[in-house]
């Protein structure tokens, strides 16, 4: 799960302190919390008006996927919705690819959501009265293609997500996670460079749900399609996201990729979350080893050269795997021709326990 | 001052008023009246081409496709019915009416319903108008109708047509403003214009509430159409009306008859249609 998987780091979805304050006052709380620096509780007290997202600074670079985990409440949803300007933020500046959303007028911004930006949504919200097909090329008629093109793209589409078959029934023919797929095909169809999945697994059974996460993490890689995707389940977003950004009551509490949160939490919140999370696909051995030197100090008999070698990327499982195989007790971390550290079966325990690391 | 003359004194407005409108709305009235007896003469010809077992045929097949074959069976002999107890041709004047006055309030009443749907302030202006029209005793609107356009068809229509509209234009709004919330947003998330917000999400979805609203309409007309025989509409309502100012009691219940008949088969017809287009919205 590498961030610069397409070796791009063009940014294509930009937020700088953006806020959402919903209220009848909220044009006052705005400009308190410019000018004064209020708090959430202040500006509930003062203006009755409550914050739903809060001072959230959030970049999503060019076929990055890019999860927003937070509980019902936590703002997440208003957040994706501020991305394609379905909600006009209080204050703050979205630009998606370079242009600022706030400053598009009706018809450029129709364009930008038609072309530039797809969305998934919970309820999935397929129009009963068409077809699969039909529905699969919404975008498209919306846009104006013609029939014949827009029917070969859309089959296209419901081909990729495994529905070739189906492109003539009616929705309510369709098991959940079919209409989801239906729901993916459509946002796909239209090859928006930005997805927004806003928790569109939720409402499935677990087993579909780690088909349909799996299939759409291979899929956005595949078409190089960036992703924002919406989740109140953390082992959703390990599963999915590139990088994670965890949220609570309208904050952005952290932003990092898996490893980096179930390692290094930011706060009690965050690790609280974590700490049910296991880690041995997670914790790589970059995280767990120790310096060479250090090693060398401790066991100077040890010759860490004729260790087993792995690569820093080498996860917890297969560190194990290559110690099960080996007959010592240590195995060295090898980048670039060089050993950078020593993985221990201390270090292991540690990794796996999720104590605080070496590292 | 005697509270009698105030009253004098609004009732002579009144007449006044409407003396003052039917002198120099002549032309205007005239002309009303003739759009609306051309057309109920039209519509009344077209039905009246056919034999009644061919009607009876049409009612067979119309209710086999959309109910059931029973039911197409049940209202082709009903309709047979009607004429073996030699009341087809005013029957079939009974149907023009209900036809002509329903299309009227339906022409009119599903665009207001559409924009009182959309305009929230609209809507609740209307709102008091459509109860009042619907608290009103039916029989008031004959009496303006009949001072304006007189003795016959045209006035049967007009009456029928205030008392039709109110349902259509309620059920219209209703279903404008009922568009599940998720569906407006994945319009607007795909980029629809205003227009196609309209004709591709939302009139879709309001399309079951809509055809209730044509039902309720059809409904509301047949109840208008048999009370407006009094000003000489022609047809069943006529047949009653005289029938029972002679006593013929017989008469006036094969009428009766002849009317639920034909209420029942076109109110079962619309609502099975209503009923299709909701399946479709599920």
């Amino acid at each position: 799960m590498n961030t610069a998987m397409n070796g791009t780091n063009e940014v294509l979805v930009d937020c700088q302190s953006v806020w959402k304050i919903f209220g009848a006052r909220a044009q006052a709380a705005v400009k308190a919390i410019s000018e004064r620096g209020l708090s959430k509780k202040q500006v509930l007290q003062d203006f009755d008006c409550v914050v739903g997202v809060s001072d959230a600074s959030l970049q999503v670079r060019r076929g990055e996927i890019f999860c927003i985990m937070g509980l019902s409440g936590s703002g997440k949803s208003t957040l994706i919705r501020l991305l394609n300007r379905l909600i006009e933020p209080s204050l703050g500046k979205i630009t998606v690819k370079g242009k600022e959303i706030a400053r598009l007028n009706p018809g450029e911004l129709r364009e930008m959501r038609s072309r530039n930006i797809g969305m998934v949504f919970q309820s999935v919200a397929l129009l009963p009265n068409r077809t699969v097909l039909e529905n699969a090329g919404f975008g498209l008629e919306v846009r104006g293609v013609a029939k014949d093109e827009r029917n070969r793209t859309a089959r296209a589409a419901l081909e990729k997500v495994g529905l070739g078959d189906w492109t003539s029934r009616y929705p309510k023919e369709l098991s959940g996670g079919m209409q989801q797929r239906v729901g993916l095909a459509r946002a796909l169809a239209a090859d928006p460079e930005i997805i927004l999945m806003d928790e569109p697994f939720s409402a499935l059974d677990p087993l579909i749900r780690r088909q349909l996460q799996d299939e759409f993490r291979q899929l956005t890689k595949s078409l190089g399609k960036s992703a924002v995707f919406i989740t109140h389940d953390l082992e959703e977003a390990i599963r999915i996201g590139d990088r994670i950004a965890i949220m609570k009551d309208g904050v952005i509490v952290q932003v990092g990729t898996a490893e980096e949160i179930v390692t290094r939490p930011a706060d009690d919140y965050v690790s609280d979350f974590v700490a049910g999370i296991s880690r041995i696909h997670l914790v790589k051995a970059h995280s767990v080893m120790r310096p060479v030197a250090e090693f060398k100090a401790a066991e100077p008999h040890c010759d860490v050269n004729a260790l087993l070698r792995t690569s820093p990327e080498a996860d917890i499982a297969a560190l194990i795997d290559l110690t099960m195989q080996s007959d010592r007790d240590a195995i060295s971390v090898v980048e670039n021709g060089a050993v950078i550290g020593v993985v221990t079966i201390r270090g292991l325990l540690r990794g796996v326990a999720g104590t605080p690391t070496a590292a | 001052m005697d509270i009698s003359t105030i009253t004098d004194t609004f009732d002579s407005w009144t007449d006044n008023a409407l003396g003052w409108i039917s002198d120099n709305g002549e032309w205007l009235f005239d002309s009303v009246r003739a759009v609306l007896e051309g057309t109920y003469d039209g519509v009344l010809w077209l039905l009246q081409l056919a034999p009644f077992y061919v009607i009876a045929m049409i009612a067979t097949l119309l209710g086999w496709r959309l109910i059931g074959a029973f039911a197409g069976i049940l209202a082709g002999l009903a309709m047979i019915f009607c004429a073996v107890m030699g009341l087809w041709s005013e029957t079939m004047s009974t149907l023009a009416l209900v036809i002509t006055a329903t299309i009227l309030a339906l022409l009119f009443g599903i665009p207001i319903g559409i924009v009182a749907g959309f305009v929230r302030a609209f809507d609740r202006f209307l709102e008091p108008i459509l109860d009042l029209i619907q608290t009103m005793p039916p029989y008031i609107y004959l009496l303006p109708a009949i001072a304006l356009l007189g003795y016959g068809a045209a006035t049967a229509l007009v009456a029928t047509f205030i008392v039709a509209m109110p349902p259509a234009i309620r059920l219209t709004s209703l279903g404008i403003r009922m568009t599940p919330h998720e569906f407006i947003e994945l319009g607007q998330a795909s980029g629809l214009t205003p227009w196609q917000m309209f004709t591709k999400i939302r009139l879709p979805f309001a399309i079951p509430s809509m055809m209730a609203g044509v039902n309720q309409c059809l409904m509301m007309a047949f109840g208008m159409v048999v009370i407006a025989g009094i000003v000489g509409s022609g047809g069943l309502g006529e047949t009653i009306y005289s029938a029972v100012r002679t006593l013929d009691i017989a008469t006036s219940i094969n009428a009766a008859i002849a009317i639920v008949i034909l209420t029942m088969v076109l109110d079962r017809l619309t609502q099975s249609v209503a009923r299709r287009t909701e399946g479709d919205a599920r």
